[in-house]
Parts: structure tokens; sequence; C-alpha cells
């Protein structure tokens, strides 16, 4: 009995290799699925220009039925899980979800295909290149924090102001643990609130357009750090532990010192993207990008006017030696012809 | 879709660098031509933040009771005060507060010249009528952004975006007053011998009085409409709250800063509505109807 249920597990393993073999080894590499393949834009640029790149080959190059939908980190998520519907997140910062998105792998309903910043992201401190060079002693934040006086804050020139992170984002909260685990406001520093995210990028822009010091939280990859250039503070290693209880206002120990954990940015699917459309699942495997490649893609965007699809198209055309490694080659013919 | 006869990203990237231009090189001018608007509302608010709590509300009251001398105004606004510190939302109030009256005064002493050369010549009402339809209607981030660009982030963008908002219901209503002004009795002015100025301060402003309280009441409000916008260019207050209530989804930080704004906006309504009906009944006029 036992052998028998083996035998056809084993049948069956080998059959389904062999159904989805013609496909692989056919000379026209195809979708291999009549299933719409939904992929979430979402609302920040890298993942809106992803999504483009991935919705241009999967349909130019796959013949995939391919619909680009918008969303967000959190309405996309719970739609996936809960759906299977967007099939495909290509940029899914899975730190602010950890808890359901753990849950809802273990229970099958999505997968992980791959890492979509191969490098992992950045998150910390900066300060502009210009400065360092002027201060060659800037290296880490202590340094930066003896000297308050080379950072001043225009509503009270006394102190030094570091620009935090706009209200209800995490990083809000693990910055002014920062601040406080620091003891900045004791070495004469102000923690600014700019408010939301366009007022952050418009301030940092203003000091690298003025060739202003500014220290500023920041993250990437973003259009910001592939335009300007800044550096970032060496912040000292990760402790996992200590940040943890720096973000849950549940903590009740004093704010302690850590670098920021570089969050995970997957490429995210349903379950059922591997099983009904395994061709499709194993391009999105390897289409990893790095932090340099993302922001130049993003800097192209943010110069040429150039909108979410524009760019995809742009960055098809010029970084074939990095798409291309993605695709059988009839895959990147059909791409680079439909470019015309 | 409509062809596209011409390429817009050009003329995108010119509007473009020609901010980065000017913030590059007029960026220090111009928020050093700010910095006496940052003085008024640092004053202000410094004077609000000192002065011991049950002092403001003893004032606020007692201004409340002048205006109506009934005691139902007074009670509803000191309940509102005390809701404000139970809530622990008091300094947060405060900080708007002196937003919204730093905001106020100078709009008042910018928009009644303007609104008083309108009602004088046809022409510049021709002009500045479209300016306030557009200071009214533009989405606020449009301008906020390079406003923050200009200025550098904080209280200054904070305070100009919140007077380009509430200063256009006191200009026109100030045109408006004036035009109202019975043409008899003018005509009656000019044959005492009254010369212009003396038309305009004795006669015209104090009848367009009412209408005129009316817009500096409609300001008052606008200006804490704006107040959750303010807060995301970094003026903080009441507005952060509400931003940070809705961004880590803590309803019951939105809902009791969104009520503190609200509470705010009664009081101020209503104390300076009943200052303005007294007026109005001291002057015998009926009640002018916008």
């Amino acid at each position: 009995m036992k052998h028998f249920w083996k035998g056809t597990l084993a049948a069956a393993i080998i059959g389904f290799a062999a159904a989805s073999m013609p496909v692989q080894a056919a000379d026209e590499t195809v979708c291999g699925t009549d299933r719409s393949i939904d992929i979430a834009e979402m609302s920040w640029p890298s993942a809106a220009a992803l999504a483009r790149i991935h919705a241009f080959i999967l349909e130019n190059g796959y013949g995939c039925d391919v619909e680009v939908v918008s969303g967000d980190t959190v309405p996309t998520s719970s739609s996936m899980l809960s759906r299977g519907s967007p099939a495909i997140a290509p940029e899914l910062w899975t730190s602010s979800i950890e808890k359901q998105w753990t849950e809802a792998i273990n229970e099958g309903k999505v997968v992980k295909l791959s890492d979509a910043i191969t490098d992992g992201t950045l998150e910390g401190w900066f300060i502009p290149r210009y400065v360092q060079e002027a201060h060659p002693d800037l290296k880490s934040v202590a340094d930066v924090i003896a000297h308050p006086e080379l950072f001043p804050d225009p509503e009270d020139p006394t102190e030094g102001r570091l620009y935090s992170c706009p209200p209800g984002w995490a990083c809000e909260i693990s910055t002014s643990a920062l601040f406080e685990a620091y003891d900045m406001a004791e070495a004469g520093w102000n923690l600014f609130s700019p408010g939301s995210g366009g007022a952050l990028d418009a301030s940092i822009a203003r000091a690298f357009l003025r060739n202003e010091p500014i220290l500023f939280y920041y993250w990437g990859p973003t259009s910001i750090l592939g335009k300007y250039d800044a550096v970032p503070l060496d912040m000292g290693p990760v402790d996992a532990e200590i940040y943890a209880c720096n973000t849950n206002p549940d903590c009740d120990q004093p704010s302690r010192k850590t670098a920021y954990p570089s969050s995970p940015a997957i490429v995210g699917a349903a379950a059922w993207v591997p099983e009904d459309a395994p061709v499709v699942a194993d391009y999105f495997a390897k289409v990893g990008l790095t932090n340099d490649e993302i922001s130049a893609l993003l800097v192209y965007g943010d110069e040429n006017k150039a909108d979410a699809a524009a760019t995809a198209e742009n960055f098809l055309r010029e970084r074939k030696d990095v798409w291309t490694t993605w695709v059988p080659d009839d895959v990147a013919a059909k791409v680079e012809a439909s470019l015309g | 879709m409509f062809p596209e006869f011409v390429d817009t990203r050009p003329l995108r990237r010119a509007v473009d660098d020609a901010l980065n231009w000017v913030v590059a090189n007029w960026g220090g001018a111009f928020e050093a031509a700010a910095r006496p608007l940052l003085g008024l509302l640092n004053a202000i608010q410094f004077a609000l933040l000192a002065t011991p709590w049950w002092v403001i509300i003893a004032l606020v009251t007692l201004a409340a009771w002048l205006a109506t001398r009934q005691w139902k105004l007074p009670a509803i606004v000191f309940a509102a005060l005390i809701f404000l510190g139970v809530m622990d939302l008091w300094e947060d109030a405060m900080i708007t507060t002196a937003l919204m009256i730093a905001a106020t005064l100078t709009a008042i002493v910018v928009s009644i010249p303007v609104g008083v050369w309108m009602s004088r010549s046809l022409r510049v009402r021709q002009v500045i009528t479209p300016i306030l339809d557009l200071m009214q209607t533009l989405p606020s981030f449009v301008y906020l952004i390079p406003t923050v660009m200009i200025f550098g982030p904080g209280k200054i963008p904070a305070l100009l975006a919140t007077i380009v908002y509430a200063a256009p219901p006191l200009v026109r209503l100030t045109d408006l007053g004036l035009r109202s002004v019975d043409p008899a009795v003018i005509e009656a002015s000019r044959a005492f011998g009254a010369n212009p100025g003396q038309r305009l301060l004795g006669v015209q402003i104090p009848l367009a009085l009412p209408t005129i309280l009316a817009g500096i009441n409609q300001t008052t409000m606008m200006a804490l409409a704006m107040v959750v916008i303010a807060s995301m260019i970094g003026a903080g207050g009441l507005g952060y709250q509400v931003l940070q209530g809705i961004g880590r989804l803590e309803v019951s930080r939105g809902l009791f800063a969104g009520l503190g704004i609200v509470v705010l906006a009664i009081i101020f309504d209503r104390v300076t509505q009943s200052f303005g009906k007294q007026l109005q009944a001291r002057i015998g006029l009926q009640e002018v109807r916008i």
C-alpha cells in the first residue's frame, strides 16, 4: 500500500513535469496560461516602473494576457492573499505587513518568487557628499552629532536640525527613537518633521540646489538618492531586537542605538502563479535588480518627466545587458521587435 | 485621446529648471524676506504658550460674554477649551491658533486695501477676481512644494499657503461691502464737503464694517481649514496629530485632533460672529446677507 502511494506520487510528479515540459522544450516560449496576469503598479515610482517593465516583457515576449492594476502595499497584499489577485506584486516591502505575509506564505496563499532588489534596500541618515568633502571627519552618526552648528535649523539657528520621516510612517517612530537614543536634544539638535514625503523631498532638493548642509533620513532605491549625491552615515551594527523594541510603542525599555535593518523588497505572487503559470513564475525568479540600477532608472524618469510606462520602455531599450539575462533568446527577440 | 500636437516635456523641464534656478540663486533672499512673518508667528505662538492655560480660558470666555452678554456662548466656549485641555491637545491647539491668528492678521493687512482698491475701479476688479478664483481653486499641493523649495520647509511656507487660501473671501467681502454702501449716503457726505479719504474712512468703511467682519470671520474659518495641509509641510499643531492618526491607522488620535480643530473653529466663529452682530446692532443695520 505504501509503495503504491509512493508510486502514484512519483508518477504524478513525473506526469506534471512532463506536462510542463513541452512548454519549455518547444521552439517558441509561450505564456502557458489563459488566466490574465494582473500586475500591481504601486504608488511609488520604482515599483510602478518595475510593474511596467514586467508587463511589457510578459505581454510582448511571452504573449501573456497582462493587466496592470494600481495598488499599494496593504491593499494589494491583502487582496492577493484573499482573492489571488493581483497575481504579481513586483516590489513588495514585506516588513510593514510581516505578520500577515508570513502567515499567508505558511497557509500557501502567496509565494515569494525572488528578491526585487538583490543587494538589499538602504535606509539611514544621509549628508550631502560636498559636506563630507569639506569636513572629511564626518563619517559616522556620532561625528555629525558632535557638530550641530554645521547643520543649523533655519527657525532656530543655534541648534542643528535632523530631517525626520513623514508622520505616520514606520520610519518616523524608528528615527525619533534613535534621536532619543543618541541624546541629540542634549547635544543641541531639533528633530524636524517635514510633514509629508513631498515636503521632505522638496527640502532635500532645496539643500542640494543651494549647496547647503543638510542631515536627513532617507531610503533607497529612490530617485532622490539617484539624483543627489548623498552619503549614508555609519550607524554601527544592526540589532534586530533593539530595532523591534524602538519601533514598538508598547516596549517600555528606553530607546537604544542601532542601524536600520535592510528591509526585504520581494516579488510577491499569488499561490496560483507557480501552479498555473510556471513559465511566468520562472521568469520572475530571475528579475532582481540592484539599488544602483533602480536609482538610475528613476533618475531617467525624473529628468525626462517620463511616466512609468515611458521609463520602463527606456530601460528596455538601454539596459538590454540586464533584462536579456532574464528571458530565453526568442523572448528577448520578440520584446526587442515590439520596442520598434 | 486628444492628438499630441506638441511635446510638452521641454516646457515642463523649462518650468522645473526655472524653479531650480530660483531656488539656487534666490532661495536665501526669499527666506530672509519672509523672516518678519516668521517673527510675527513665533511671537504669537510664544505668547500663547507662555500664558497659563487658565488665563487664556478666562480671557476667551470673557470675550464670549462681552460679545453676547448672555451665559450660553461663554458656557460653550468654556466647555470647548476644557475639552482641548482634557484631551491633551492644549499645546497643539495653541500652535494651530498661533498659525491661524498670524495668517488672519496678515490677510487683513493685505486684503482690506486690495478690497478697497477693487471697489474703486472696475478694471482692477476685472484683473483681481480671476486671481482670487485661482487662489481658491488651485490644489494647495501644487504651490506648496515649490514654496517649500523656495522658502525652506517649516512655518513660513505653511503660513504663506494659509494666507493664499484664506485671504480671498476677505478681499471679496471688503469689495462687496464698500460697493453696497447706499449711494445716497455717499452723495450726502460729498455734499457736506468730505474729501475722498474722509468719505472712505468716515463713511464707507464704517457702513461696510459688518460685511468686512463677515469676511474676517470667513478668513479665520478658511485658515483653520488649511491646518491639516499646513502640517503636511512642517507646521506642526493639531493638523500634525491628524496626519499621524491617518498614517498609523490610529482612528482615535485623528478623531480627537480633528474634533480639536472643530472646537477651535466653533470658538472663533461664534465669538467673531457675535461681535459682528453687536456691531451691526449698534450701527442699526439689518444683517448683511452674502
